[in-house]
């Protein structure tokens, strides 16, 4: 068990596997991710929510999204845009 | 399936509105989101509680369910049917675990993308993949939920889904996102359970709680018909869509076993609006009406299971495709003259 968690991590390299970072995007906005070294997880820009990932296993499901802080996240002015930021944070704080 | 009647009773609506035609097409090609914020309105099922579900299903799944397995190996078994290959896939949903271990080289998959809304359940296949080393297939895992598709547009082969996608509030919005996911001429296959699934149950249930509590409250979940499939194909824009439908009737010592079947397969009630008592008198009362209403001779009870397959392709211009309303230039009348003389 502790092998293949090992195994798996040193496949992904940056914690997570090239497939999945060639191809994921955020479940909102379906923008690019960004991922972030030191709290391990997906950071969606365009609406300002992080997604953790645990074992090398992300997690894009909207609810499991952390709404960062209000300086780490780039301002939005498109309308369509701030209201995915509206409904991310209707989500994340439930 | 009152709550796909509904929705779409809602967008016509919005379409015979002239000043929102343009935004509307427009929104549900390019941006799925903002239609899956508008529709996300109307709720039928609680997509959290089905997440708990498919985690406790992942605590008792069986390791071979023949139902499960053959639904998977009738799915994968299309993969045959194409002369084209898919080097990447992604599969969403539902029964993962049998997808992955019946796939056995099908479909000549190279890297293999799994999606479930549950942790567990993506733990379960990742514990699984040990047992099958003998596959060259890159498998990589992630948490998802169907709704909300987190995957890059023109990026997979083929998407597939194994008794998932009936559990989305918003199904036609859910394969469109599968659709962009999708490179052109890509595959998208589906099998979802149909509005004939546990008739007997929903007859029991109607009547145990008819006799004993004097009123009903949806049991089973709304499922698409059969004529729905193949309308939602064609509205999430897949071309060449096929339809095709299985029924399966699985015996059961008892009522109580069918459910403790439904649970491991995480199909259990998911209803927004469900009622969360329920009295053991009623549940008694229902397995004895099944019983009676339905048992075989032997004692056993048949259970009906609906598969509807759905097959649709990202359409790409190497696609056959009907010609232009109009463009004919020979009459249906003269149609003997033209090609009979041939012959």
């Amino acid at each position: 068990m502790v092998r293949g968690s090992i195994k798996l991590l040193k496949d992904a390299g940056s914690g997570l596997s090239k497939t999945l970072a060639d191809i994921l995007v955020c479940p909102l906005s379906k923008q690019p991710l960004r991922f972030c070294e030191q709290t391990n997880s997906l950071i969606s820009d365009a609406i300002g929510v992080s997604f953790p990932i645990k074992d090398g296993i992300p997690s894009l499901v909207p609810t499991d999204g952390k709404t960062l802080e209000a300086d780490e996240t780039i301002k939005t002015e498109d309308s369509a845009e701030s209201s995915d930021k509206h409904e991310a944070d209707r989500i994340g704080s439930h | 399936m009152r709550g796909l009647y509904r929705r779409s009773s809602l967008w016509r609506t919005r379409r015979e509105a002239p000043h929102s035609l343009f935004f509307f097409s427009n929104a549900l090609c390019t941006d799925a989101n903002i239609d899956g914020v508008q529709s996300s309105r109307i709720k039928v099922f609680d997509r959290h509680f089905r997440r708990k579900q498919l985690d406790r299903a992942a605590w008792l799944m069986r390791s071979k369910d023949s139902f499960v397995d053959t639904v998977a190996e009738n799915l994968l078994d299309r993969l045959e049917d194409c002369k084209k290959t898919f080097p990447a896939a992604l599969c969403l949903g539902g029964q993962l675990e049998a997808v992955r271990r019946l796939l056995r080289g099908r479909g000549a998959i190279e890297k293999l993308i799994m999606m479930s809304a549950s942790s567990d359940m993506v733990e379960l296949c990742r514990n699984a993949e040990r047992e099958l080393q003998t596959e060259n297939i890159e498998t990589s895992l992630m948490v998802g939920d169907e709704e909300f598709l987190p995957v890059k547009e023109n990026s997979v082969d083929l998407v597939l889904s194994c008794l998932g996608l009936h559990w989305t509030n918003d199904l036609p919005g859910a394969m469109i996102q599968c659709r962009l996911a999708l490179k052109p001429d890509g595959l998208f296959l589906a099998a979802i359970l149909g509005g004939e699934t546990l008739k007997e149950l929903r007859i029991a249930c109607t009547v145990a709680q008819m006799e004993r509590e004097g009123g009903i409250s949806p049991r089973i979940s709304p499922l698409a018909q059969v004529r729905d499939a193949g309308n939602l194909l064609t509205r999430a824009g897949f071309t060449l869509p096929g339809v095709d439908v299985d029924e399966f009737v699985v015996r059961y010592p008892s009522a109580l076993d069918l459910i403790e079947h439904l649970r491991a397969m995480g199909e259990t009630n998911a209803l927004l609006q469900r009622n969360t008592i329920l009295k053991r008198e009623t549940a008694l009362a229902t397995a004895a009406i099944y019983d009676s209403m339905f048992a075989a001779e032997d004692g056993t009870i048949p259970a009906t299971f609906q598969v509807i397959y759905m097959t649709g392709w990202r359409d790409h211009p190497s696609q056959q495709r009907a010609k232009r309303r109009g463009s004919a230039t020979v009459s249906f009348q003269d149609i003997q003259k033209q090609f009979g003389s041939e012959d």
